[in-house]
């Protein structure tokens, strides 16, 4: 008889050998490629970006986060978001695990606050900040804006697995972007983002994200699966799986102070 | 002065031996209690003050902040010869200056990691470092390592480290991008308390050049005086001399009606809501940071009044039973004195002389009983993991009772005792003589 412990180790050795494929794919595959027009980069960019847009629409979803770290047993964080990129609102509230449950994540244009219902207190946090002990930031659940944010300095093309992608290397426009170097592995054909890596200001590799799973809504691919792998600290890793995506309109209140102590409740 | 009252006064507290010592050992504990809230609340605030002036590396801090164009407030002092300068112009005199700058990060060894405050100083020079902290590995000589780093003995336990080994942090700079450094752990030190147990030193200009500062800038600056109670005194000459060299202030002197609780709180409100140009500092006691430290003093000596006020309200209705009945008791007594002449006011106060003496022993023996209480709490020494070593003085409870506030709580025992006393010393008095005689116990 499988264990759930039994079935969560294999599924999670498949995923890690999944991802170690892809990566390793973009490192060995770079070869020559079927002859095709070099897109504008800052035109890619732009498409990428639009792939995470809902601008004029609600985006909701539930994100199950499973973050492994050495030593430590897996930690399952799950969490709700509500977006409406129109006015760069977001909600996030925790589900899981029991003892965070209700803790929550409110944003209006720039700035972030972090409510914890045990103390009833609203604090400062930012889009920059890990959500809750995984490896994922706060950002990852937003609007992406590379074409904004980052100049393409290198253009190049190579392959993740079996797919043809652009290699795009992007630098920060300015010091106020997350992470200051960028490394896009952009699928041709359809257009989607396989593998972004992270680089600090001195220039060394911190976070690797592949996306190995999309799904379509409303006619645009979303990623479905997220696998980051912590490149400082080695082993530490987070997996984040998409369900209940939906882009029904959602009521204003939801991305208020008062509803996130409401439903925390 | 007439003495033959107050020797009969004690006389009669003498004749019942048992009764007076339990009336005077009720009013001793509720002045030893007291005594020891008060002693407590005495030595609270100074205790916590000293402890993190010692862990912010100051008494007195200067604070420099930026508005950037893309709305962002950034803490840094890039040319600190106007704060020199107002310093010298202000004729001021401290112990040691310490320059600063400081982030949050995570330390990383080998797979293990650890959430830690990176504090960035001159370790080299910093005499701070050396007086207060206790190496447990390492050495003092180690610190000229470019990439030293001084962790306590808890988080080299948690990491696994010794002194030599590399380990990486990550952090933000202060404008908010990630960014990676290799420290080298150079000394490992002694846990000086649970906070202490948190921070962890780095060189200035290394951690500078990793959060996005230039070598001479830092974000604070500690002025460590010779004496705690200077610092109000000396912040504010310092605030006034830089305000006469046209600086850029956080208004320092008011407490606003936005909320604030502080003076302290309103700065920082004023920080983060106002934008500006160019740098605009902040002055600031380690007392305005731990002002929040003084409501619970304020709680402390309300209960205590409360708690005098309970023990002694029951406290007094037993002091009056016990001299009703008392009167009762020497009811042909008091009618023979009467009928040798004694006159009823001099029957009141032999009564009063009675309850001031009682009043008086109780209380003096209550404070003699807190010293003792103090001394044995004082000789205890505590674990500097445990969370309350922040209001302990060196690892040990330590006590300040002012003398005037043990002499008001002796004052106080005595007019409650007089007044709880004087309905019986009353009706003593107006007993007539022959009724008294006549009575049959």
């Amino acid at each position: 008889m499988f264990s759930t412990t039994m079935l969560t180790k294999k599924y999670w050795r498949a995923a890690i050998v999944a991802a170690f494929v892809v990566i390793l794919g973009l490192g060995v595959g770079i070869s020559p490629v079927a002859a095709q027009d070099k897109p504008d980069p800052k035109a890619l960019l732009a498409q990428v970006d639009t792939l995470s847009d809902f601008t004029g629409q609600d985006f909701s979803a539930v994100f199950t986060i499973v973050t492994q770290k050495p030593g430590e047993k897996d930690s399952v964080t799950q969490a709700r978001v509500f977006r409406r990129d129109t006015k760069k609102q977001f909600l996030i509230l925790i589900m899981l695990p029991e003892v965070n449950k209700g803790q929550g994540y409110l944003r209006e244009d720039d700035n972030v606050w972090f409510y914890d219902p045990s103390s009833r207190k609203f604090s400062h946090s930012s889009v920059k900040e890990n959500l809750q002990n995984t490896k994922a930031k706060n950002s990852d659940f937003t609007l992406s804006s590379f074409a904004q944010d980052y100049t393409v300095t290198s253009m190049t093309e190579g392959m993740v697995g079996k797919f043809p992608v652009w290699i795009l290397d992007l630098k920060a426009n300015t010091n106020e972007v997350a992470y200051d170097r960028v490394v896009l592995s952009i699928r041709k054909d359809p257009t989607m983002l396989l593998i972004r890596q992270d680089y600090s200001v001195n220039g060394r590799l911190m976070r690797t994200t592949a996306y190995p799973k999309y799904v379509q809504l409303e006619g645009k691919l979303l990623p479905s699966q997220i696998l980051i792998l912590d490149e400082i600290n080695k082993g530490e890793k987070s997996q984040i799986t998409m369900t209940e995506q939906s882009v029904s309109p959602l009521p204003d209140k939801v991305f208020t102070k008062a509803f996130l102590e409401q439903v925390s409740r | 002065m007439n003495i033959v009252l107050p020797r009969i006064a004690i006389r009669n507290l003498m004749r019942q031996k048992k009764r007076t010592i339990l009336l005077a050992g009720a009013i001793a504990f509720g002045i030893m209690i007291v005594t020891l809230i008060n002693g407590f609340a005495g030595s609270f605030v100074r205790n916590v003050s000293e402890n993190f002036a010692y862990l912010m590396g100051g008494h007195v801090f200067v604070s420099g902040s930026e508005y950037t164009p893309s709305g962002k407030r950034i803490s840094v002092i890039r040319d600190d010869s106007s704060i020199m300068k107002a310093l010298s112009t202000a004729g001021l005199t401290w112990s040691s200056l310490q320059k600063t700058s400081e982030t949050s990060a995570t330390l990383i060894f080998e797979s293990k990691s650890i959430r830690q405050n990176l504090t960035g100083m001159d370790l080299a020079h910093s005499s701070m470092l050396k007086e207060r902290l206790a190496l447990v590995k390492g050495s003092w000589d180690n610190l000229n390592w470019p990439n030293a780093l001084i962790i306590s003995q808890s988080v080299a336990n948690k990491l696994n480290v010794l002194p030599g080994d590399t380990v990486v942090a990550q952090f933000q700079t202060v404008t908010g991008q990630n960014n990676v450094g290799e420290f080298r752990v150079a000394a490992i030190t002694v846990d000086s308390s649970f906070i202490g147990s948190i921070m962890t030193y780095a060189q200035l200009d290394y951690l500078n050049n990793l959060i996005g500062l230039g070598p001479n800038e830092y974000m604070s600056l500690g002025i460590m005086l010779s004496n705690l109670d200077e610092a109000g005194a000396f912040a504010n000459k310092l605030y006034a001399a830089m305000k006469t060299m046209d600086l850029q202030l956080f208004d320092r002197t008011a407490k606003q009606d936005n909320g604030s609780m502080t003076p302290f709180q309103s700065m920082i409100r004023e920080q983060n809501s106002e934008t500006w140009t160019g740098t605009k500092y902040r002055v600031y006691t380690i007392d305005d940071v731990l002002a929040q430290a003084r409501q619970i003093v304020v709680a402390l000596d309300t209960a205590s009044v409360a708690i005098l006020i309970v023990l002694f309200a029951i406290v007094m209705i037993g002091i009056s039973n016990t001299f009703r009945m008392a009167m009762y008791e020497r009811i042909r007594e008091i009618g023979t004195m009467r009928a040798v002449g004694v006159q009823r006011k001099e029957i009141r106060s032999m009564f009063l002389y009675e309850a001031l003496f009682l009043a008086l022993a109780g209380a003096v023996a209550g404070i003699i009983l807190a010293l003792i209480v103090m001394a044995v709490l004082s000789a205890i020494r505590f674990d500097p993991q445990s969370p309350v070593f922040l209001i302990l003085k060196k690892g040990h409870f330590s006590f300040y009772l002012p003398p005037l506030r043990a002499l008001g709580n002796i004052l106080i025992i005595a007019a409650l005792t007089l007044v709880a006393v004087y309905a019986p010393a009353n009706a003593a008095a107006k007993m007539p003589p022959a009724e008294a005689l006549r009575t049959v116990k």
